[in-house]
């Protein structure tokens, strides 16, 4: 039954996603104005700003730690030595698709409900709040996964027509894989779930976005650790953070059923 | 056989009292009209029998199952029509039942929700979205949403609220309609005419329950029953001659009309008749005084008012 249940939310959210242009622009271009944008960023820094970016002490410190994990790369001119850098940052940019995704579309869904008045008529079915709350996560992450899947392909695509494609073999790494395909969803789950709690708890969608928004700034964080090479993040070092959120994430499904108020919902929301 | 029972329910919110000590029970089958004004608790006490808030106080059984521990199964046997439709506007009509089925233990979902909406008349537009739906049409849907798992007790709060005559209408004969199909109707109405019309028993509430009996019996409660005699002419004799009979209690005179409270207004209303023609009046119409369920609310109402002021002074 639970299955059941969950794979009726999903249908049932799914139907209004997609009819929702706002939300289907969201979900679709998104993902790729995000990965041209910083590849435009890294392009423009490897043409024009790589000399005055190799001299910076920051950025010595982090090719050090990049010619420990991949030695291959030493074999490169300093300039692609600094490109490969860079271009290794996408496995955490990446990680920015489901959460930007995420805000925009869990922080509204129960905040929707509460609004047009579906939310009452919901808690008056035999619907468990867990059940609930997972579904309308698993709305958003799937696509919001599915998305930075193919945004990744996108990336791999347009380095190769920029002539870069011999260093993808630099790229193509073993924590790349492990944070494109564990990582991503655990970190897509945690998105949409801080979403639909902050969507839980907020009087309006303002609200519920500000709650999510507290999932950028780790990925921020991660990003500058490891191109200020304060930390590589290691295959090894890639596993332990995707084990860790993936435990965040149950602990976050279990704050989440805690939080979700119904009988608050239900007298303050009319 | 009682289907909900309540004991000493209450609901307090902080240091207001929604709900006070509510204590009845409705029977199977019964259409219960919950009748109150704003703020008096209807909608707090509907919530609570329906397992979405918890009561501060007093417990209840719906169906068999207590609303305070065993609401997965309390919710598979209740239906509920909240104020608002709250139905997905950018959905189909049908694909908002199939949404709603999809949480309850329905083995064909597809013939489920054919049979309500052609019951509710919807057929035709099951594919258009409810957000192009007139607000019957919306309050319709709301309904079947509310039946299509054939709930053994049906909440209705307000359900002809803000509908067009018409629309309201068309609620009124669904309801009817859940009624003669064995199901049991909580509803909560303003509209005192449309509780009188629909439901076996009325509850009053303010805060806590002032009466629940039918609507009859009420008016019985409430107002004494008067005979109105039509006369010809008004005559002056005749009111002294109708006083002086021993089962009138009083007796009043009002144009060329007699209002009469007599001791049984059946048996002695061809006494007074009689005595009356013997005294020379001439009758055009003998006919009893009628009092509409919003007297006897109004009075009620205006009891619990003085009883309250006494209480604070």
């Amino acid at each position: 039954m639970t299955l059941r249940r969950i794979r009726n939310i999903l249908r049932k959210e799914w139907g209004l996603l997609f009819t929702d242009p706002n939300s289907a622009l969201l979900v679709t271009l998104l993902p790729f104005a995000v990965v041209g944008q910083f590849i435009l960023y890294f392009w423009l820094a490897f043409r024009f700003g790589s000399e005055g970016m190799l001299g910076s002490s920051i950025f010595q410190t982090a090719l050090e730690k990049l010619l420990q994990t991949i030695p291959e790369a030493a074999a490169l001119p300093a300039s692609e030595q600094l490109l490969v850098l860079l271009l290794n940052q996408f496995q955490f940019i990446l990680l920015l698709i489901p959460v930007m995704i995420g805000i925009g579309i869990a922080a509204f869904s129960i905040v929707d409900e509460k609004l047009t008045g579906s939310l009452e008529a919901l808690l008056a079915t035999p619907v468990r709040t867990w059940e609930l709350l997972l579904g309308k996560t698993l709305t958003g992450a799937i696509p919001a996964v599915l998305m930075t899947w193919i945004s990744a392909g996108f990336f791999l695509l347009v380095i190769s027509l920029l002539g870069w494609g011999n260093l993808s073999g630099l790229v193509l790494t073993p924590s790349w894989f492990l944070s494109l395909f564990l990582l991503t969803p655990a970190v897509a789950i945690l998105s949409f779930m801080l979403g639909v709690i902050g969507s839980s708890r907020a009087k309006d969608s303002k609200g519920a976005q500000n709650i999510a928004l507290i999932v950028v700034f780790p990925i921020l964080a991660l990003i500058g650790i490891q191109v200020t090479g304060i930390i590589w993040f290691t295959t090894l070092r890639t596993l332990v953070l995707a084990l860790v959120i993936i435990a965040v994430d149950i602990i976050a499904l279990r704050a989440a059923v805690h939080l979700f108020r119904r009988e608050s919902i239900a007298i303050q929301w009319r | 056989m009682a289907i909900i029972e309540t004991s000493g329910l209450s609901r307090r919110f902080k240091d207001v009292i929604a709900v006070d000590d509510l204590t009845m029970a409705v029977e199977s089958g019964e259409v219960l009209g919950f009748l109150g004004p704003n703020g008096a608790g209807k909608t707090t006490t509907i919530r609570m029998l329906a397992g979405i808030i918890r009561p501060t106080g007093g417990e209840a059984v719906v169906a068999g199952h207590r609303i305070d521990r065993d609401v997965e199964k309390l919710h598979e046997v209740i239906g509920m029509l909240t104020e608002t439709p709250g139905l997905y506007g950018r959905l189909s009509a049908r694909r908002n039942l199939e949404y709603f089925a999809g949480f309850y233990p329905i083995d064909d979902v597809s013939t489920r929700v054919e049979k309500y909406l052609k019951l509710m008349g919807l057929w035709e537009r099951r594919d258009d979205r409810a957000g192009t739906f007139s607000k019957g049409m919306k309050q319709r849907l709301a309904l079947a949403r509310a039946l299509m798992h054939e709930p053994k007790v049906l909440f209705l709060d307000e359900p002809t609220s803000g509908l067009d005559p018409e629309a309201a209408s068309e609620v009124r004969q669904l309801i009817r309609r859940m009624q003669e199909e064995g199901c049991t109707v909580f509803l909560s109405t303003h509209n005192l005419a449309e509780a009188e019309m629909l439901c076996n028993r009325i509850a009053v509430i303010q805060t806590r329950l002032l009466a629940l009996d039918t609507a009859e019996s009420l008016r019985r409660r409430f107002f004494r029953r008067k005979v109105i005699v039509e006369l010809q002419s008004p005559d002056p004799n005749i009111l002294a001659v109708v006083k002086g009979l021993p089962f009138v209690q009083e007796a009043r005179k009002e144009g060329s009309r007699l209002s009469v409270e007599l001791m049984d207004s059946e048996r002695n209303r061809p006494e007074l008749v009689r005595a009356i023609v013997e005294a020379g009046g001439k009758v055009v119409t003998v006919s009893e005084e009628q009092y509409t369920l919003e007297q006897v609310y109004l009075r009620l109402m205006n009891e619990e008012k003085i009883s309250d002021a006494q209480a604070h002074s």
